[in-house]
């Protein structure tokens, strides 16, 4: 009989409850089957997907969220050891239910203090209705009295028959999950109500948790703010000119326009519109075709414009939100004021698109001569990114500084710059030549003037490419056939270098400015 | 050959790392594992990151084939790029400039509404556009301000009435079409903006609040402190720059008030002018239901009287007087106790009457007029409690050396009952006391005549002051300047005086010129005289111009036209008249003055250098010119002259200055003389003030006649040491070596010869 009303891939547990609790009325078994068996937040379990042959696969997925629409539930899944940003929302059919794991208490505790460093895979949450293991036999009956009693009458039955099904199945009224409120002990409201929101900003509350991120720099290196909401894309689709995108991550555009199916930006302003009338309504009044800023280069169609964070709010608030569409770790947490905004642009007839950007401390503490750098999605893998980075480098060869961006790097900002590092490093040591029959030496503090690459990323790549090697007692660098046949079909396909003769650009000293 | 067996150094990144290329080096992969003793370099990933199955596949798919693979890239969220409407989304083109763009960051408002109509209004705009025109423009407008002006609380419809300047059936439709829209509106606002953080910290860990304000804290290392202090002394430069405004929009407001000020009491003297009100008669009347405060002000001084005779004129009760009031200076004599009070007397000034308008000039002073004005000069109830201060100081080149009242000073006028204890009312006390009472007659050669009582003391820069005081006397005096420099005694002089004086004389006071003459001969009274000098003295001057010598009596001593011994013409006074106009016209076409005459009246600002010459030449000639004739053995210029010269027989003629005796006041001060416009003033700007201080004391006159005040006479003196060219004038004068006339002469000869130019000029 259970096996034929059980359309869940949870029914194996319910024949093993059945027998543990054989008294269960079968009204309540039958309520149970007839409503969806609820997969809570949290819960792992593999999740159908397509990969980038388009083949099916089920990599492990956890539960961050559910939905109702109309008519079917929905999962928000992020997959196990996958980018944040291929989470998405899924339908209950892609999810492998006979595989279902539920959430245990260790996962947390390690990040419970948000320490940094080991970021949880799943956003931090107080599940209280879900501590416990999945296996029934293992609960204890006290552990679940608090909560079911929220949920059902307290009658015998009910509440014999809850004690065990509690932690598996969520029984909600209205049917939806009830999302866990994100209020982390110690993290929410743990300021008292008449401070005054500054001071306190930059210093550790009581207990550890920093309460708001540093002030320099726009990365956020820990995840203690990583909480269900950020973690979680808002926006389904943005439209920018001729594109659409979909976000990868968070963004904090305004709440009210999150539920929207496309959100339309202005291609030049990057105003966020509500619609497509409201869209071409703007684009009468907004008569931008270029970002608003100082063109500094332009070789081509390619342009990079300086826009002032401080002088131009609306524009790099703009681009801000944008760009955190797509960068995990970029924290809009404070203004833009310390920020100059390197925007590369592309021309055609009908002005200069956006292709990509990177954000700049007008001071650096830290040498970073690049704080966050995207190229927008439709614009990936063609080189500009590579060129964002160059161009960040002769930006700092104009200064005189060395520099390097601001940790923690993305997968995909590790990779470019790994590569852009590999590449101008062998070019400069395949040019080196031999000199009065010497052989060609090179230190690595030359390496990193003549790059304006900082030493420790110059060692980094060399390490990387594995080209140091300690012979003779001596370090030298060796360059094998592979890593020379492999820079020149690189440099092969770069074709877009930044041309330093056309670059107009004075660098300020900010620190005699006073403040930015 | 290299093994693991000795630890490696570390790499260091100054020393030279020779380059090889694998194929030479056949014996590398003994090495290999050495890489170890390098430190591994973080790759800059957050770990958890970094273990991530793409990029871990990617990395490996990099170093196996030193290439990207297509399939082995980190897959991302695909975009589409096929968004078929833009070209008509985004209208016109746009040609690549030459130039780099530059933006002016000020220039890119151009005040287009934030908000963008959506579908639903425009349906709402399609239904009102049957009824009137509306633009979409004009609709984002007025919801865009309505949504502005609402940040906490919804505008009301009548808020919204005054927000918008539209009609009233639109503004109704679109605020009742906003309100309901605004209802419905999930977010706070229809205009979507990022949310705000709030002060109280309560949005710290809104994840929907962005951009939030950096607090104070510096984000240099180095210069920390220096900026904490400096950003401190900003604000506190901020807040005093803030103050000076402030200050300095006070002034500006104190400023156009007294120019207001100054208006009005130019329309009140000339309305008063217009309805011949020259008693203050009219004014008083208006004023006095007014209860007006006093208005003190800083005294009258050589050069800032323009203007404050012109205010004192209005105020009944204010008008200072200046230091060298004379009145009081016996005063001062007799009665230590009372030095402050002579300080400041309260004149009632009347507006001088024009000379142009010989009826008008007609002045006779009543004992009413007197009484108000012994009532005014002398009413304590109407001393200053506080000095007010009167900022007029940059048109005040006196500077530091002009009268100020100082604070919780009071400046208490004369008493009446002092008067009689005056050392003119005891005459026999008068020469017996000479040292003590050192006011002794004084008579100047140019203009010739006898200045009455006066002291003699150095002034600033060796100047030779005259303090004059007042007495019952100056009547008799009066007869006696003419006497002094004639060789007869008018024989009618006593007839002349008695009616005349229509005050009341002192009845212990030597009244008769006749007894005075004797006391003088008798050596019991000093008078110090000119020495008689050769005939020559300032004759061509005034011979050639006899004109501008009338003019004295013309425009300040316009009342003794009509006084009966008049020494001026009919005839005299129309020619100075055609003078004065003939001047005018020279002057500059900005002069407002109507005639020559009415400069008296108004505020002569307008008043040039020449103007003033003209002016001063003729006070400081026209006695001399009138009095030429009559005594050919005039003495000596300007300086004193011992009592015991006989050659001044003090027998007047009926000369001009005998006749404007008649009504004088001895007690009623004034405040400037004759010879006043005379003063030095060679700067253009300050020339007008010497004029206007005339004009202003000229009611005095009526009181005083020809009494030059010792300000006057100082004014002269300085004349005459600016005008002239010759240096041993000033210390002469200060010298006050009686008998050392010569260069006093010589200087005096100078002042009608320099005037002459200097009137062309």
């Amino acid at each position: 009989l259970f096996f034929i009303f059980n359309p869940s891939p949870a029914r194996g547990l319910l024949v093993g409850l059945h027998y543990v609790c054989p008294r269960l009325s079968l009204i309540y078994i039958f309520n149970i089957f007839f409503r969806q068996v609820d997969v809570i937040e949290g819960c792992r379990l593999p999740v159908l997907r397509k990969n980038q042959e388009n083949e099916d696969e089920w990599p492990l997925a956890e539960i961050l969220s559910v939905k109702e629409i109309p008519g079917r539930k929905l999962y928000y899944v992020h997959y196990i050891d996958f980018n944040k940003r291929l989470d998405e929302w899924v339908t209950p059919e892609r999810l492998d239910m006979k595989k279902l794991q539920f959430p245990k208490k260790e996962a947390k505790t390690p990040t419970k203090n948000g320490l940094p460093g080991s970021r949880p895979s799943s956003p931090e949450r107080e599940v209280p209705q879900a501590q416990q293991k999945c296996l029934p036999t293992k609960t204890s009956i006290s552990d679940f009295q608090v909560l079911q009693q929220q949920v059902q009458p307290p009658t015998i039955t009910v509440r014999l028959c809850f004690d065990f099904l509690s932690p598996l199945f969520k029984f909600s009224q209205n049917g939806t999950a009830r999302r866990p409120m994100p209020n982390q002990p110690g993290r929410k409201r743990k300021q008292p109500p008449n401070c005054g929101g500054t001071d306190e900003d930059s210093q550790d509350s009581s207990d550890g948790i920093p309460s708001a991120p540093r002030m320099t720099g726009s990365l956020v290196s820990d995840r203690s703010h990583d909480d269900i909401v950020t973690r979680m894309k808002n926006i389904d689709c943005i439209e920018l000119g001729r594109h659409r995108l979909k976000p990868w991550y968070f963004s904090p555009y305004p709440q009210e326009l999150t539920t929207l199916p496309i959100l339309y930006l202005c291609e030049f302003c990057l105003k966020y519109l509500k619609s497509l009338k409201c869209l071409q309504r703007h684009l009468t009044k907004c008569n931008l075709r270029h970002p608003p800023g100082n063109e500094i280069y332009r070789k081509g169609t390619i342009s990079f414009f300086e826009i002032d964070g401080r002088k131009n709010k609306t524009y790099s608030q703009n681009l801000c939100l944008l760009a955190k569409c797509f960068l995990d770790h970029k924290t809009l947490y404070y203004d833009t004021d310390p920020f100059l905004f390197y925007v590369m642009t592309e021309y055609d007839s009908k002005g200069f698109h956006i292709v990509g950007y990177f954000s700049k401390e007008k001071e650096s503490t830290e040498d970073y001569n690049v704080a966050c750098i995207l190229t927008l999605p439709p614009y990936q893998r063609r080189g500009y990114g590579k060129l964002l980075i160059e161009f960040s480098y002769e930006l700092s060869k104009v200064e005189g500084k060395t520099g390097t961006p601001e940790k923690p790097l993305s997968d995909l900002g590790l990779l470019s710059y790994r590569s852009y590092w590999s590449q101008t490093i062998l070019e400069i040591l395949m040019d080196l030549k031999p000199d009065n029959g010497e052989r060609p030496q090179i230190t690595i503090n030359e390496i990193s003037e003549i790059t304006s690459v900082k030493k420790e990323d110059v060692i980094s790549t060399l390490q990387y490419l594995n080209l140091i090697n300690y012979y003779k007692g001596q370090y030298i660098l060796t360059l094998s056939e592979d890593i020379v046949e492999g820079h020149e079909r690189a440099m092969q396909k770069r074709h877009l270098p930044i041309d330093p003769k056309c670059l107009h650009f004075t660098p300020k000293d900010w620190s005699k400015r006073g403040k930015w | 050959m290299s093994k693991l067996s000795f630890r490696a150094r570390a790499l260091d990144a100054a020393k030279p790392l020779p380059i090889y290329r694998n194929k030479d080096l056949p014996d590398l992969n003994d090495c290999v594992s050495i890489n170890r003793a390098v430190p591994q370099m973080p790759t800059g990933m957050e770990k958890e990151e970094e273990s991530e199955h793409h990029l871990q596949r990617a990395i490996s798919a990099q170093s196996v084939f030193r290439e990207k693979k297509e399939n082995m890239v980190i897959p991302v969220p695909e975009a589409e790029s096929n968004i078929t409407y833009y070209d008509r989304l985004y209208k016109g083109e746009l040609r690549i400039p030459k130039q780099l763009f530059h933006i002016q960051p000020l220039g890119l408002d151009n005040e287009q509404p934030d908000y963008d109509m959506d579908s639903e209004d425009e349906i709402l705009l399609n239904r009102l556009n049957r009824k009137m025109e509306i633009k979409p423009i004009q609709f984002e407008t007025m919801v865009d301000r309505l949504e502005k002006a609402s940040t906490n609380q919804m505008v009301t419809i009548t808020e919204a009435k005054l927000l918008l300047n539209e009609d009233d059936y639109l503004l109704k439709a679109v605020y009742d079409y906003w309100v309901r829209k605004r209802k419905n509106c999930r977010g706070p606002s229809l205009i979507p903006l990022i949310k705000l953080e709030k002060r109280d910290g309560s949005t710290n860990n809104d994840a929907y609040v962005a951009f939030r304000r950096r607090t104070e804290k510096m984000q240099t290392r180095k210069n920390r402190k220096n900026d904490e202090a400096s950003y401190e002394k900003m604000l506190k430069l901020r807040r005093e720059f803030s103050r000076t405004v402030t200050i300095l929009e006070m002034i500006k407001r104190r400023e156009k008030s007294k120019r207001e000020l100054l208006h009005l009491t130019l329309e009140v003297v000339e309305k008063r002018y217009q309805m011949g009100d020259f008693t203050g008669e009219v004014l008083s009347e208006v004023t006095a239901p007014l209860a007006e405060k006093p208005v003190y002000t800083v005294p009258i001084t050589v050069t800032n009287g323009n203007r404050h005779n012109h205010k004192a004129e209005i105020k009944i009760k204010s008008g200072g007087l200046p230091y060298h009031g004379y009145h009081h200076v016996s005063v001062k004599d007799e009665d230590p106790f009372d030095f402050v009070r002579p300080k400041k007397k309260y004149t009632r000034r009347e507006p001088l009457c024009r000379p142009g308008r010989p009826a008008k000039r007609q002045h006779i002073v009543n004992k009413a007029d007197i009484k108000q004005y012994d009532f005014h000069s002398s009413g304590e109830e109407d001393y200053p409690l506080s000095p007010s201060s009167e900022p007029d100081e940059e048109n005040d080149p006196d500077g530091t050396f002009a009268f100020r009242r100082k604070a919780g000073c009071h400046y208490l006028a004369p008493c009446l009952d002092q008067t009689s204890g005056l050392l003119w009312d005891h005459p026999e006390l008068a020469g017996l006391d000479a040292l003590r009472h050192r006011q002794s007659l004084t008579a100047l050669s140019v203009p010739q005549r006898c200045v009455g009582l006066a002291r003699r003391r150095v002034g600033r820069g060796g100047r030779v002051l005259l303090d004059r005081a007042s007495s019952d006397l100056d009547g008799v005096l009066k007869q006696l300047d003419s006497g002094v420099f004639s060789s007869s005694f008018p024989k009618g002089l006593s007839d002349h005086q008695v009616p005349t004086q229509n005050h009341r004389t002192m009845p212990g006071s030597a009244s008769s010129l006749t007894d005075l003459l004797s006391n003088i001969q008798a050596l019991r009274w000093r008078f110090f005289r000119p020495r008689s000098t050769q005939g020559d003295d300032s004759g061509e001057g005034r011979t050639g111009r006899p004109s501008m010598d009338n003019r004295l009596s013309g425009g300040l001593f316009v009342h003794t036209k009509n006084s009966g011994s008049g020494g001026i013409t009919e005839e005299q006074y129309q020619v100075h008249q055609q003078a004065l106009a003939q001047m005018q016209k020279q002057q500059l076409a900005q002069l407002q003055l109507k005639t020559a005459g009415s400069t008296d009246c108004i505020i002569s600002k307008t008043l040039d250098s020449a103007g003033a010459h003209f002016a001063a030449s003729a006070v400081i000639s026209a006695p001399g010119q009138v009095n030429n004739e009559n005594k050919p053995d005039n003495t000596s210029v300007n300086g004193v002259v011992q009592p015991l010269v006989e050659s001044l027989p003090p027998h007047s003629t009926s000369t001009s200055q005998g006749g404007t005796g008649l009504d004088r006041s001895g007690r009623t001060p004034s405040s400037g003389g004759p010879l006043l416009p005379a003063s030095h003033s060679t700067t253009p700007q300050s020339l007008p003030n010497h004029r206007g201080h005339g004009s202003a004391v000229s009611p005095a006159h009526h009181h005083h006649n020809a009494r030059p005040s010792p300000s006057s006479l100082k004014l002269a003196t300085m004349a005459t040491s600016s005008l002239d060219r010759v240096p041993k004038v000033t210390p002469a004068i200060s010298s006050m070596a009686r008998d050392n006339h010569e260069p006093e002469r010589l200087a005096l000869n100078g002042i009608s010869e320099t005037t002459v130019p200097m009137e062309v000029t």
